[in-house]
């Protein structure tokens, strides 16, 4: 693998992470983060959504009307959020997951993260770059959700994936933290991390 | 290629959205059987949680087999009803009544321009009496229904399950999400007699009446709408249970206030 393939695969993950960084995709991180089997669920939606329209849109990109190409986009990735939503619903194992992410799963079309690395990278790059910079983007986006949901349903419910860590011990759960607006304070902890540790991204 | 021509442009979208449509439609419809077999398991372990066999949680856990065995366990009847209390016909074994249909005969009870005939509304009676009936309604963002289960003969309330399809989660989301909200729906009565039948009540100071419960704080819109789809659909049973109550409630001779018309119904019946 070539040194630029790696860094589009590595550079979402970590430097140019969508969620702290571009600061993309935040509504629904918000949303999803109070149990970590929903956040894994919609990451990796978002994955599957993400690379494969990169990937079909980069295919396409040659024959893409320019006048026309968000409508173009938005058809594509409309289609692969509801592919995925469809399917959700059809497996028993995930079907009440769908049912508790409801509308959030729909709306990763209009997750920023989705049409902005498809304008940006897809429709100037070959399609196997693309599909890696969707699904690493997917990715970064997941990294974070995971990171958020984790404490949200360790410190919220007690329990990690549904099962029971701390109330055993006799932890209240804490209600603030189901809220959204404590996994907004989370989210502003991890950027002030990743700020720390990237000086560069710090304004003089 | 010049692709900023404008036939190729209408000609490119015009393909792109029925190719897409095409592939969607077909998806769509070979994943059906698969979705609606879930969406039933879900309504028959809403249905059995409120009728307190065991908690939600518990019936995800088992999986939908086990849900639709443990639900032709327990039933022992279903049909429908219509507004005067009358059996309108038997639901065919083992079906049940998903939020659709639910959604449909809403309008068949308010009347008005959605309404597609009579209401005919469904009546789940378990072997050992708990009658499960639906609620059906408006929440803040979308519909929200539920299931009210009465203990056998009475208008005593069993136990309650409501479902939503996009409240806000941590506050109108409660009234799925909350089990101490459900639990307070246990033990109460409901007025069929009266109006209203049932109320969701906010900041109740002088103690709640027995058709009465404590609203969701925070929640005014979600608790009001799930308020009105309680009346709606309990107003609509009413003379179904009041014509279930049993004997000695109306025609013992004492307290029998109010239900002498019920009275003389189960004389001209047993004639």
């Amino acid at each position: 693998m070539n040194a630029k393939l790696k860094e589009t695969i590595l550079n979402p993950i970590f430097k140019g992470n969508p969620i702290t960084v571009l600061v993309l995709g935040i509504c629904s991180s918000l949303a999803v983060t109070v149990t970590l089997k929903g956040a894994l669920v919609m990451a990796l939606s978002v994955i599957v959504v993400c690379g494969i329209s990169s990937l079909i849109l980069s295919l396409l990109r040659n024959t893409i009307p320019g006048r026309v190409r968000i409508i173009v986009q938005l058809v594509v990735v409309a289609m692969m959020v509801i592919l995925v939503d469809q399917i959700l619903k059809s497996f028993e194992a995930t079907y009440a997951i769908d049912k508790q992410l409801s509308v959030y799963i729909g709306l990763i079309i209009t997750n920023c993260i989705v049409m902005g690395r498809i304008e940006a990278f897809a429709l100037g790059n070959k399609p196997w770059p693309s599909f890696l910079d969707g699904v690493a983007n997917g990715a970064g986006y997941g990294l974070i959700l995971l990171i958020v949901a984790f404490f949200r349903e360790l410190l919220g419910s007690g329990t990690l994936f549904g099962i029971d860590i701390l109330n055993r011990f006799g932890y209240v759960p804490n209600n603030l933290v189901i809220l959204p607006p404590f996994a907004l304070i989370l989210l502003g902890c991890i950027v002030w991390v990743q700020r720390s540790i990237q000086k560069d991204l710090q304004e003089k | 290629m010049n692709t900023n021509n404008n036939v190729y442009t209408v000609l490119y979208t015009a393909l792109i959205v029925v190719v897409v449509a095409a592939l969607l439609a077909f998806v769509s419809q070979s994943l059906k059987g698969r979705q609606d077999a879930n969406e039933k398991a879900e309504t028959i372990s809403q249905m059995l949680t409120a009728a307190q066999f065991g908690s939600k949680a518990e019936f995800q856990k088992i999986g939908n087999a086990a849900v639709l065995q443990k639900y032709a366990d327990e039933i022992a009847e279903a049909y429908t009803v219509n507004l005067a209390g009358e059996k309108v016909a038997d639901l065919p074994q083992g079906e049940v009544f998903s939020p659709k249909l639910l959604k449909r005969q809403n309008y068949n009870i308010k009347g008005g321009a959605n309404a597609t005939g009579e209401p005919e509304i469904p009546v789940f009676v378990f072997k050992d009496g708990t009658t499960v009936v639906p609620i059906y309604g408006a929440g803040l963002w979308g519909p929200v229904w539920g299931y009210v289960a009465f203990e056998k003969g009475s208008s005593t309330i069993k136990g309650a399950y409501f479902d939503h399809e996009s409240e806000t989660a941590g506050l109108g989301a409660k009234i799925k999400d909350d089990p101490d909200f459900q639990a307070s729906f246990t033990g109460k009565q409901a007025a069929f007699d009266k109006t209203p039948v049932f109320q969701i009540v906010k900041g109740a100071e002088g103690g709640l009446a027995d058709n009465q419960i404590d609203a969701i704080t925070g929640a005014t819109m979600t608790s009001q709408g799930l308020d009105a789809a309680i009346n709606t659909w309990f107003a609509a049973y009413a003379k179904f249970f009041l014509n279930n109550a049993p004997k000695q409630d109306c025609c013992g001779g004492e307290g029998c206030e109010g239900d002498h018309e019920n009275c003389e119904k189960h004389e001209e019946t047993e004639e």
